[in-house]
């Protein structure tokens, strides 16, 4: 099969690649801080909130992201709030994904031995002193790999927004495909970039999951 | 034999009725005991008498229910306002935990931190010293202890005993009045110990106040200055080491110093 | 609200069902399809196990939305289109069917050797051995991950709407083109999938015992 469409759509293509890194890369900070904020509340927090969050993560794990996509995409213009679907793009993504970090970041807390904390404690180091420089560095670093991981399913999620009209790879790949009549050549090309950015996140996650080993 | 501590003068730390409850489990029951500054005292007992627990009370681990704890001269966790027991601030209690050095079973270093920063990261950020000056103080205990070549390495490269000497070094750093010891060599592989165990007699020789709770009978019988016998969260005796170990007065020390020499007799 | 409901309702439902309809075949699918994919991976063959690998690791990579595009659409343009309901169940069993293998993998090679040199000790032929003393154990690791993977299933059927088939995202979908009550299509369609992934979901943790004790 000749892949000359490809080809020469693949400039096209690759700037869509970039604005689909682009929209991961947005989205990883936000939701990387909700995962911890609901982390800690579940561990430290009282029963009221952390029946809230368990709520919200209940709701966020069992309706489909789409869904919550075509929410914002379609509610946004009713309630008067004018932000720009991108903006709204990337907190869907953001609320989604922090849901599940949050049990990767709760899992790590819980993993510290209670030696850790107990000597933090101590030395005489308050509650602030001790998460910025015992805790945190310690469950970033435990986290690492199931982040990652999370990280891959976050840049294939990015295809989504393509479906609420929001340009990146996957619409880029669907504009070409009708102008040209190849879908096998132009999806498969996209398929193909996709795995390109996933694959190498799949490649650091295990490099990291290897440090892990030889550290404890 | 030590040096004789100062029988006089006010005592480093006390106890005095301490009682501490876990739901219906009572764990200290109206525990007293005062330590003489520059005493070491071992505490002995079976597992679940509250032996850890009691250490624990001291620098607040353990915030126990009735009773006071002073820690030269203050109270620690609460203090008595009109009769009434009010809890310490955060920021109080913290101060004077900065000044009760601790050392646990395991687990205390740090993994993602050098020995060194270990060493010097509360000096710095709790007390305020000065990099330098914490860098220096640091290196001057880990040469002390034999470790200085290991300065900057990480802990999951240092054996169990050197790991625990670390900790050591790093309570030390922060010039504790009094020094804890929880069972610090009852997790290390037999041949370790012993390094350990120096550098807690040497802690001793220099005058330091330590409490320290241990399984190594033979230890305590030579280094400490007074043994303290626990069982079922109170102190059912304490007295001379010599004495305690040669002719024990209550019959529950008795058992248990039999059961410690046929299991190490037979070990 | 109510008068929405109602006057939806059977629309909804309709979506509902298509939706179940393609999760179900989906997951029958898969819970076959993936076991032979670990088996393929695990297997002494080079080949095979090479390509199973690759396999698991494409579809790993690569979103489920391109997967059904390259289907949909690739496929008719190259003679043989399937329709839309089609080829949204053979991308989310192609897809899903990788992860399912590996909890298949993870669960097969977590069994220690020892398991297996244990009962060959106790005097057991290898066959007795892993059936009742591995496999039940191989399950048990199993069935969670995997009722997971099937609520994930179940979400991902949603993402067919992208190609017009009829279940309950794109019904949403059409309705809030027009009508403009989209919150409350969106509080029918949580409620919905609410509670399907929460059947799902109780119906695992309900079997997990009985899927091991059957084996």
């Amino acid at each position: 099969m000749l892949l000359d469409v490809l080809i020469g759509n693949l400039g096209y293509l690759l700037r869509g690649a970039v604005v689909t890194v682009g929209l991961a890369a947005a989205t990883v900070v936000p939701s990387a801080v909700i995962g911890m904020v609901l982390a800690l509340a579940k561990v430290f927090g009282g029963m009221g909130v952390r029946a809230v969050v368990d709520v919200y993560l209940y709701v966020i794990r069992g309706v489909p992201l789409l869904v919550l996509l075509f929410f914002m995409y379609y509610a946004l213009p009713y309630s008067g709030i004018d932000m720009p679907p991108l903006v709204g793009g990337v907190l869907v993504m953001s609320l989604y994904f922090g849901a599940f970090m949050a049990e990767i970041f709760r899992a790590a807390i819980l993993s510290l031995p209670r030696a850790q904390w107990d000597a933090a404690r101590s030395l005489g180091m308050r509650r602030r002193l001790l998460f910025q420089i015992v805790i945190y560095p310690q469950v970033f670093r435990l986290a690492a790999p199931p982040f990652v991981n999370t990280c891959i399913l976050l840049v294939k999620s990015t295809s989504l927004v393509s479906i609420i009209s929001l340009w990146e790879l996957t619409l880029a790949g669907r504009e070409v495909a009708e102008r040209t009549f190849a879908p096998l050549q132009i999806f498969g090309g996209v398929a193909l970039i996709y795995f390109v950015l996933c694959y190498g996140l799949s490649r650091y996650g295990l490099y990291l999951e290897e440090r892990m080993r030889f550290a404890h | 034999m030590p040096t004789e501590p100062a029988a006089h003068g006010r005592p480093m730390v006390e106890l005095r009725r301490v009682s501490m409850s876990f739901g219906r489990l009572r764990v200290l029951n109206d525990v007293s005991l005062t330590v003489s500054r520059g005493e070491m005292v071992a505490i002995i007992g079976p597992s679940g008498s509250g032996k850890t627990t009691l250490l624990r009370c001291i620098n607040f681990l353990a915030e126990y229910d009735g009773g006071e704890v002073l820690v030269d001269g203050e109270t620690v966790g609460f203090r008595l306002e009109n009769g009434r027991r009010i809890r310490r601030t955060e920021r109080e209690i913290a101060a004077t935990r900065s000044n009760i050095g601790i050392v646990f079973q395991s687990y205390n270093l740090f993994p993602h931190m050098t020995v060194l920063r270990n060493i010097t990261a509360a000096p710095i950020r709790v007390k305020g010293v000065s990099p330098e000056e914490a860098e220096a103080r640091a290196r001057a205990l880990l040469s002390r202890i034999g470790l200085l070549e290991k300065a900057d390495e990480l802990p999951v490269n240092l054996s169990g005993g050197q790991q625990q000497r670390v900790a050591i070094a790093r309570a030390l750093a922060m010039q504790p009045k009094v020094m804890l010891f929880d069972e610090v060599t009852s997790a290390l592989d037999p041949e370790l110990v012993g390094e350990v165990l120096a550098v807690m007699k040497s802690l001793a020789d220099d005058g330091m106040t330590m409490v320290v709770v241990t399984h190594e009978m033979q230890f305590a019988r030579e280094i400490a200055n007074r043994i303290v016998f626990m069982d079922e969260g109170a102190i059912v005796e304490e007295g001379d080491p010599k004495r305690l170990f040669s002719a024990p007065a209550t019959e529950r020390l008795r058992a248990f110093l039999k059961r410690y020499r046929e299991s190490y007799l037979l070990s | 609200m109510n008068a929405f409901v109602a006057r939806y309702l059977s629309v909804f439902l309709d979506g509902a069902l298509v939706t179940v309809e393609l999760a179900l075949a989906a997951i029958a699918i898969v819970i076959v399809w993936g076991l032979v994919v670990a088996v393929a991976r695990l297997s002494r063959v080079r080949g095979l196990a090479a390509l199973a690998g690759g396999y698991i690791q494409l579809m790993r990579n690569t979103p489920l939305l391109v997967q059904i595009y390259f289907i949909y659409f690739g496929f008719a343009m190259a003679g043989f289109g399937l329709s839309g309901f089609a080829s949204g169940l053979l991308a989310l069993c192609l897809q899903n069917g990788a992860y399912a293998a590996e909890i298949y993998r993870g669960g097969l090679q977590s069994l220690s050797v020892k398991q297996i040199e244990g009962g060959r000790a106790l005097g057991m032929t290898p066959w007795l051995t892993f059936r009742i003393v591995v496999l039940p154990q191989a399950v048990a690791r199993v069935v969670p991950p995997l009722g997971n993977q099937f609520v994930l299933i179940l979400k991902d059927t949603s993402i067919v709407s992208a190609i017009a088939v009829g279940e309950l995202t794109h019904v949403g979908k059409l309705l809030s083109e027009r009508t403009a009550a989209t919150y409350e299509i969106f509080f029918v369609l949580a409620a919905f999938y609410l509670v399907m992934t929460s059947i799902v979901t109780t119906l695992v943790r309900l079997n997990e015992r009985r899927v091991a004790l059957l084996v």
